[in-house]
């Protein structure tokens, strides 16, 4: 055959000729092409639009929970760009990278276009109406306890709405998953501070003392903090460039951003935290009794065997904070992921009372004062409890929103199985990820470059807002609609009086801001002017409500465990990472989020098993290694990277990869980390504690070159086994001084 | 020996490809000799030498001589800019907006019952875009700006303005339909971009247009 006997050299001899003659012979002009493509004009031209020159339309981000205000540029009728909103206080102007990647979730090749029906393994279109009509008879063959809708965390109209729903169909199963959340800080901050999120002033603080809060990466509101950081670091409102330490056990964006990064003991920051006021008070400074009582039993010594930290840097440390005040101390994923988490957080919560932080730079919140548009906020104890229902055969109909529970579930919980025992599973959403897929009907939801709506985040800035989404174009299909459309659908359909009036959402949504008016002091507007004021604006600013800030941290009941023994069979324990970009694996769908280098190893394309150089090279582990990942609870199979931000008894996967459906960018692409988790909750709040997870590593024999930024191609693999030995010269030592 | 026969077929038949590809992209291109590569084409040269395109069939057959046109000739002389008003303003000249036709043709009683015109309110009624066909289409990878030229060449220079948008698209008054009279190839652009011009129609200074790849290339 050709194939066989047609070499290399041949080819590219006829491709030189080839080359050649059409060089000789067509020259110049052959891209033009005349009378191919259609040029649109407008039939009627809006004053604003000048074909070619982008005009910006305010709204609100909805790629995570913060709520920043954006501007997205568009062009004859198309968005082109997202850029942030300067007059959103959340923001002020900036936009991340997850931000900018929303217009990749609107033009996604991988959007669903049409509700779709079940049939055996495949999706039938079907129109909308016999959607809704399907629903609706679902729902009436049900009693109103067998109805559960699931969401992530979810605020503004769409929340009131879905309250009503749920109370129309008599259902108080609104469950609010989120598989990576702060919530056992939150519980710990309500205790301490009487508020679960008040504000943090990192600009006033003189040195921060974070336990593992990735807040220039993924924590509550990476770009409001990002900010903060530049004043604290800048020293314009603290007196002078701000100290960062960062505490945890795997570096994180932040953590190589401060000034030292100290990677305790996983599990023993509450120690680190009592070992601190210990050492606070020994150095002179006035420690409430009880507080005292508390840490008198960790002297420095002890702290330095149970953490791993020197006593020497832990005496630096307390100098540090003693020397300058205010500091700001940060309870943050590396203190809440255990058993004992909340007891970690309630310590640095604890250290902060101490230090007199309380009303300095940790502020009451600010509040938006609609108590029925504030955030739903949403934990994995909600997972727990969704899933021993489901296993229960509780639920009939189950409606999921903004969710991938499939995905994102532990292996252990075994959510699936549990699942499928639910006869109708509705699933609204943008694209087939795992929980679409396993559902009977589909709802195409509109992107929030579509949609209409209102976001209200929970960490609100020092100005209290309401983010506006309004669409910024025309909808790319046809045949999506709003979640809260369809919502006030299902509620007309179901006869509810009230909601006759509104013709669609939007009316629903302008009617319910517009009644409000006089809450944003706009009480003589005209309605008219009003609404528009707020659609230009692309937010609502609010007089804040402040809430009560106590300090009532107390030392009572403050119970720290002992060091965990170490398991023979699993040595290490799996730190899993909340990716900046990737995050909980919602928007793995979007290739610019797979293609920008994750800050600190700088791959691409696929996930990875971070491991430290020391026990590679016990383990003879070399980077590009396949190695397989075991828990007791699961196995994944993941390259191995060489790196030295990490403590040596651990090992670093990120969550969000290893999707099976979620479309063509994110199918396949990296191991699902969520999978390895043991089945450890939190005692106080029944989270599920991340942190916990024992595994153990071994080779598969593979070994690949990996796909990265930084370093040589295939990394330090060069000299085989021998040079995996050493940290190479242009690497510090992170675990050392620095 | 069959390996030389199969390259042979294959060249053959690169050849032929190479020339159905040039014969259909630029008409006026002599045809390429199909059995071997010594009889090349003779290249032309960088010009702004007129090079005729195919002939675009529009929705409408829109006049632009009676509109643009001289006056002796029957022509209405209107400015090229007073419809493709973006010109100067943005990097797109813009096709009119429907409104922008209906705006003088709803009291220019005279023609309202011809078919084009007819034709032309059927679109406005519907409040449908009409889907003309782009006869100057350059690929997405090049970026053309209008606005500069004719900043330059019309307001700048002081030129008539038939004469700064004839550089590019031809003799358009004397055209019903538009036709591509120029190549709007690389070479072409460049060919008069490396001439020198004076800045502005008082100036003894002068430029030419950037060389640098970036310009157009972004």
């Amino acid at each position: 055959m050709i194939e066989n006997e047609f070499n290399r050299r041949d080819f590219l001899k006829v491709l030189g000729w080839s080359g050649a003659a059409v060089a000789l012979s067509g020259c110049g002009n052959t891209s033009i092409e005349d009378g191919k493509e259609i040029v649109t004009p407008y039939a009627e031209l809006p004053s604003y639009v000048v074909p070619g020159i982008g005009v910006y339309f305010n709204s609100t981000c909805s790629q995570c929970e913060a709520g920043c205000g954006v501007m997205g540029r568009v062009r004859e009728g198309r968005v082109l760009k997202l850029e942030g909103n300067p007059d959103s206080a959340i923001n002020r102007g900036k936009l991340c990278g997850l931000g900018q990647a929303g217009v990749q979730a609107h033009y996604n090749p991988d959007r669903v276009r049409d509700p779709l029906l079940r049939k055996g393994s495949a999706g039938e279109a079907l129109a909308w109406d016999k959607a809704l009509g399907l629903i609706g008879d679902k729902l009436n063959g049900v009693k109103g306890e067998e109805i559960a809708f699931v969401t992530g965390a979810v605020s503004g109209h769409l929340k009131a709405l879905l309250g009503n729903f749920m109370e129309n169909v008599g259902s108080k199963n609104h469950f609010v998953y989120e598989a990576v959340a702060p919530a056992v800080v939150r519980a710990a901050n309500k205790k301490a501070y009487g508020t679960e999120m008040p504000q943090l002033r990192l600009d006033k603080a003189k040195v921060i003392v974070s336990f593992g809060a990735d807040f220039l990466g993924a924590w509550i509101s990476p770009l409001n903090f990002s900010n903060q950081y530049g004043l604290f670091r800048k020293g314009v409102h603290n007196g002078g460039r701000g100290v960062l330490v960062q505490i945890e056990p795997k570096m994180t964006l932040t953590g190589s951003n401060a000034d030292r990064w100290i990677p305790a003991t996983p599990g023993s920051e509450g120690v680190l935290a009592l070992g601190l006021i210990n050492a606070l008070g020994a150095a002179g400074l006035a420690v409430p009794a009880d507080a005292a009582a508390a840490a008198k039993d960790y002297s420095a010594d002890r702290v330095s065997r149970d953490t791993g930290v020197s006593v020497e840097q832990i005496n630096k440390l307390a100098a540090l904070l003693k020397e300058r005040s205010p500091s700001l101390v940060i309870a943050g994923g590396a203190a809440e992921g255990y058993a004992h988490g909340s007891q970690n957080a309630a310590a640095v919560a604890l250290l902060n009372q101490v230090l007199g932080n309380v009303g300095k730079t940790v502020e009451a919140a600010n509040l938006v004062p609609f108590p029925q548009l504030a955030p739903a906020t949403g934990n994995t104890a909600a997972l727990k409890q969704l899933t021993e229902g489901l296993s229960a055969g509780k639920f009939k109909v189950v409606f999921t929103l903004g969710v991938n529970p499939v995905h994102t579930a532990p292996a252990f919980a075994k959510f699936k199985e549990a699942y499928a025992k639910v006869p109708f599973k509705v699933a609204l959403t943008h694209a087939l990820d795992e929980t679409a897929l396993e559902s009977d009907l589909v709802l195409p939801l509109d992107s929030t470059l579509e949609d209409w709506g209102t976001v209200v985040s929970e960490y609100q800035a020092e100005e209290a807002q309401i983010g506006v989404v309004q669409p910024l174009m025309e909808r790319l299909h046809p045949n999506t609609r709003g979640a809260g459309e369809v919502l006030l659908s299902l509620l007309k359909q179901r006869g509810a009086e009230q909601y006759k009036a509104f013709e669609d959402y939007y009316a629903y949504l302008r009617s319910g801001v517009v009644q409000a008016k006089g809450a944003f002091g706009q009480a003589g507007a005209d309605d008219d002017e009003f609404w528009n004021q707020t659609l230009r604006s692309g937010m609502l600013k609010v007089a804040a409500s402040r809430s009560a800030l106590t300090a009532s941290a107390s030392a009572a009941g403050l119970a720290l465990p002992a060091p965990a023994a170490a398991d023979a069979t699993y040595p290490l324990r799996l730190i899993p990472y909340v990716q900046p970009s990737m995050r909980d694996g919602r928007h793995a769908n979007l290739s610019w989020l797979q293609e920008s280098p994750d800050p600190l190893t700088t791959i691409v394309w696929d996930s990875w098993v971070e491991v430290h150089p020391k026990t590679a090279a016990k383990l003879g582990i070399v980077e590009g290694d396949i190695v397989e990942v075991s828990s007791k609870s699961g196995t994944v199979k993941a390259q191995a990277y060489l790196f030295p931000g990490l403590h040596p008894d651990a090992i670093s996967m990120p969550l969000g990869y290893g999707h099976e459906g979620l479309g063509r960018y994110a199918k396949g692409v990296g191991a699902n980390a969520f999978q390895l988790l043991d089945p450890v909750y939190e005692q106080a709040t029944g989270e599920l504690a991340l942190n916990e997870t024992r595994v153990k590593i071994s080779k598969t024999g593979q070994r690949v070159v990996m796909v990265k930024e930084e370093g040589p191609v295939g990394g330090s693999q060069a000299g085989r086994k021998k040079i995996a030995v050493k940290v190479s010269t242009n690497q510090v030592d992170l675990s050392k001084e620095v | 020996m069959q390996h030389i026969l199969r390259l042979s077929i294959l060249l053959i038949g690169l050849f032929a490809g190479g020339a159905a590809y040039a014969a259909d992209t630029a008409a006026s291109a002599p045809a390429v000799s199909t059995a071997a590569p010594a009889a090349p084409a003779v290249k032309p040269a960088l010009t702004t030498d007129d090079e005729l395109g195919p002939v675009v069939e529009q929705p409408i057959e829109f006049p632009h001589n009676r509109h643009a046109g001289d006056a002796a000739q029957g022509g209405m002389q209107i400015n090229c800019m007073y419809c493709h008003t973006y010109a100067r303003r943005s990097q797109v000249a813009g096709i009119p907006p429907v409104q922008k036709c209906i705006g003088c043709h709803q009291s220019i009683e005279s023609v309202k019952e011809t078919p084009r015109i007819k034709k032309l309110f059927e679109y406005w009624e519907a409040k449908k875009p009409i889907p003309w066909k782009k006869v100057h289409d350059l690929p997405d990878f090049v970026r053309f700006n209008h606005e500069r030229h004719i900043q330059r060449f019309v307001f700048q220079q002081n030129r008539p303005y038939q004469e700064a948008c004839g550089y590019c698209h031809g003799d358009v008054k004397n055209m019903t339909v538009a036709r591509r009279q120029k190549p709007i190839s690389m070479g072409w652009c460049a060919s008069c971009h490396q001439k020198d011009h004076p800045v502005d129609d008082k100036a003894t200074k002068t430029t030419h247009g950037p060389n640098d790849c970036w310009q157009c290339h972004k």
